[in-house]
């Protein structure tokens, strides 16, 4: 009875310390409010409008429910499956050599013993991370380009592995498209890549070096068995944190698509632009929606089979 | 670091590293470098060389004098500067509140917006809902929709869990309220956060092209992104003055693009590295 009342008074307590605490955070909540608006208006009514995805919506007259056959037409478009296994593509081989050159780069920056000019060679590479994507393109459709003023051209002539007048467009050949693709890519990010891989490796504690060079170990073994080790768990992290990240692949694939490559530079971003945006029909908002709900559904299976790998093999630590 | 070198005596290691990293800063600037003396180059040849051939500003000059122009830069700047405040505004605002672990609902709503994260409603319903609002062709959309960046707030929201709590702690004591708290205590003690934050808004202001091609068809409401890739495309090829070829304005117009950024950098280079790693020490 004693204890039954007890509990009794400690909900009361409760309930009347939950509505002090609503209270006395009222400042919070008010400061917040702006952040939520935000939240539903740009980032929660776009979810509810994936509903289009079962319509045909033209834009004019209202959107008319068709089931799932805006999804059964997706499933039948040849150029939905390339799109689709070129983003993969793209995305995963980008991904793996751009971490894999940051790592490379990371681990001998590290050995620089003039401090100085691993500041002035940090500052270069980090330098075209900023650059947007619309200049760089507009650089490298310059230095790429089959006419005298792209340099790469030139060299190749002068190097005497092409001949003048047999010059590469390396933009706007299906083949070459990808391979530039990511040579332009590394170009941009890798160097920024290192910033991480950097930050850690100096948290290395230095009498692990001592200690692995007291046990005969050189230089580059101390590389091997001393920095790769401390840099994994970070490599992991970043890999998984990217890959939950691969299907947003647009702006880069978009600046430097032309016609002439479309069949192995369209990622579905691109897709979903040019088929609502850039048809040359009337859209169907209800088709190209269903498409980007795919896209996200991959995209968020992704994420979740990123955190999952993250939890298990860091200890507890997921990525969301 | 005295330590580590004592370790290695200087090798053959060392020269190569030296060399291997002197032409890794060649192939990072030798691109930009080739548009820079393009810009100034007049001659119709171009292919390889170190100093232009025939020097001349023409290529300046046909940007220069090209009224179009400006409205996009200033719309750049404009843009920038209104977007990198509301965005720093929400991201230290989210950021403050989401180190209230007592508040009621405070779990609530960190999920609330790292499921964003996960899933997005994508390009055509936010497309479709700028249009309902109104926001297409104006500069409503792409100064709104990039700020609120959760990455951002997260990484604001731990610098943050960085403060020591009894500053937080003596401050309520003294009868602050949390506005008061959080605009003579935090703010103040934030600076180098709201830096680093504050230039990764601005970069990505500075730099956005995907808002603007899929919520501005008008060219009245270009950034300089867009005018430049437009330049580029040769559909809005600035008429040439003196003896400035295509490729002399293009090259002209791609270094005035980038000239503000290049002459900031080296003095905001180590905000942007503390920004990253604000968030890879805690994630």
């Amino acid at each position: 009875m004693n204890k039954n009342n007890s509990g009794q008074r400690l909900a009361q307590l409760n309930k009347t310390s939950f509505k002090a605490q609503l209270y006395k955070y009222r400042y919070f909540y008010l400061m917040f409010l702006p952040v939520i608006i935000f939240a539903l208006i740009f980032f929660y009514i776009p979810m509810v409008g994936v509903l289009y995805s079962f319509t045909s919506y033209k834009g004019i007259r209202a959107p008319e429910f068709v089931g799932l056959a805006n999804f059964r037409k997706m499933f039948q478009m040849p150029n939905f499956w390339s799109a689709f296994r070129n983003t993969l593509e793209i995305s995963v081989v980008k991904l793996f050599l751009n971490t894999a050159i940051a790592i490379i780069i990371s681990l001998l920056l590290n050995e620089m013993t003039n401090l100085r000019y691993k500041k002035i060679t940090q500052t270069v590479i980090y330098l075209p991370h900023f650059l947007s994507w619309v200049v760089t393109a507009s650089v490298f459709s310059l230095i790429m380009s089959p006419s005298n003023e792209g340099l790469i051209n030139q060299l190749l002539i002068h190097l005497h592995i092409i001949e003048k007048g047999n010059e590469i467009y390396f933009l706007g050949n299906q083949n070459l498209w990808r391979m530039s693709y990511y040579i332009i890519n590394i170009w941009k990010d890798s160097g920024w890549g290192t910033v991480i891989f950097l930050a850690t490796l100096s948290g290395i504690n230095p009498c692990l070096y001592e200690a692995a060079a007291i046990d005969g170990a050189n230089r580059f073994k101390r590389m091997t068995a001393v920095t790769l080790p401390a840099l994994s768990n970070t490599i992991i992290t970043v890999l998984i944190l990217n890959l939950a990240k691969i299907m947003n692949l647009f702006e880069s694939a978009f600046v430097l698509q032309n016609d002439a490559v479309m069949g192995t530079a369209n990622v579905l971003q691109t897709y979903i632009y040019y088929q609502t945006f850039n048809s040359g029909a009337i859209p169907d908002y209800g088709y190209t929606t269903a498409v980007g709900l795919f896209k996200s559904i991959v995209g968020c299976i992704l994420v979740l089979t990123c955190n999952h790998i993250s939890k298990k093999t860091r200890e507890g630590r997921g990525i969301v | 670091m005295k330590k580590k070198s004592s370790l290695n005596k200087t090798t053959g290691f060392d020269v190569f590293n030296t060399i291997l990293f002197a032409l890794i800063c060649l192939m990072m600037l030798i691109p930009l470098y080739k548009v820079l003396i393009d810009s100034f180059d007049l001659t119709s040849a171009y292919g390889m060389r170190l100093l232009p051939k025939k020097f001349g500003l023409d290529g300046y000059i046909s940007v220069f004098t090209n009224p179009t122009l400006y409205r996009p830069l200033l719309i750049s700047i404009a843009t920038t500067i209104t977007g990198t405040l509301l965005g720093l505004t929400l991201s230290t605002v989210g950021g403050f509140v989401l180190i209230q672990w007592k508040m009621p609902g405070r779990t609530f709503f960190a999920n609330f917006l790292l499921f964003t994260m996960i899933f997005n409603g994508g390009m055509i319903p936010t497309y479709l809902l700028m249009r309902s609002l109104h926001l297409t062709n104006s500069l409503g959309s792409v100064i709104l929709y990039p700020a609120l960046n959760i990455y951002n707030l997260v990484l604001m929201r731990n610098f943050f869990e960085g403060i020591p709590i009894s500053l937080y702690e003596s401050a309520e004591l003294d009868g602050c309220t949390p506005m008061q708290t959080f605009f003579k205590i935090v703010l103040p003690l934030s600076k180098a956060a709201l830096a680093s934050i504050g230039l990764l808004f601005a970069v990505a202001y500075w730099n956005d092209y995907t808002n603007y091609k899929l919520y501005i068809t008008d060219s009245n409401f270009y950034n300089f992104q867009m005018k430049l890739r437009s330049i580029m495309m040769g559909s809005d090829l600035p008429g040439a003055v003196g003896s400035a070829t295509e490729n002399t304005i293009k090259s002209a117009a791609i270094i005035i693009a980038i000239l503000p950024f290049m002459i900031l950098y080296p003095f905001l280079q180590k905000y942007f590295v503390k920004g990253m790693n604000l968030g890879s020490v805690k994630e």
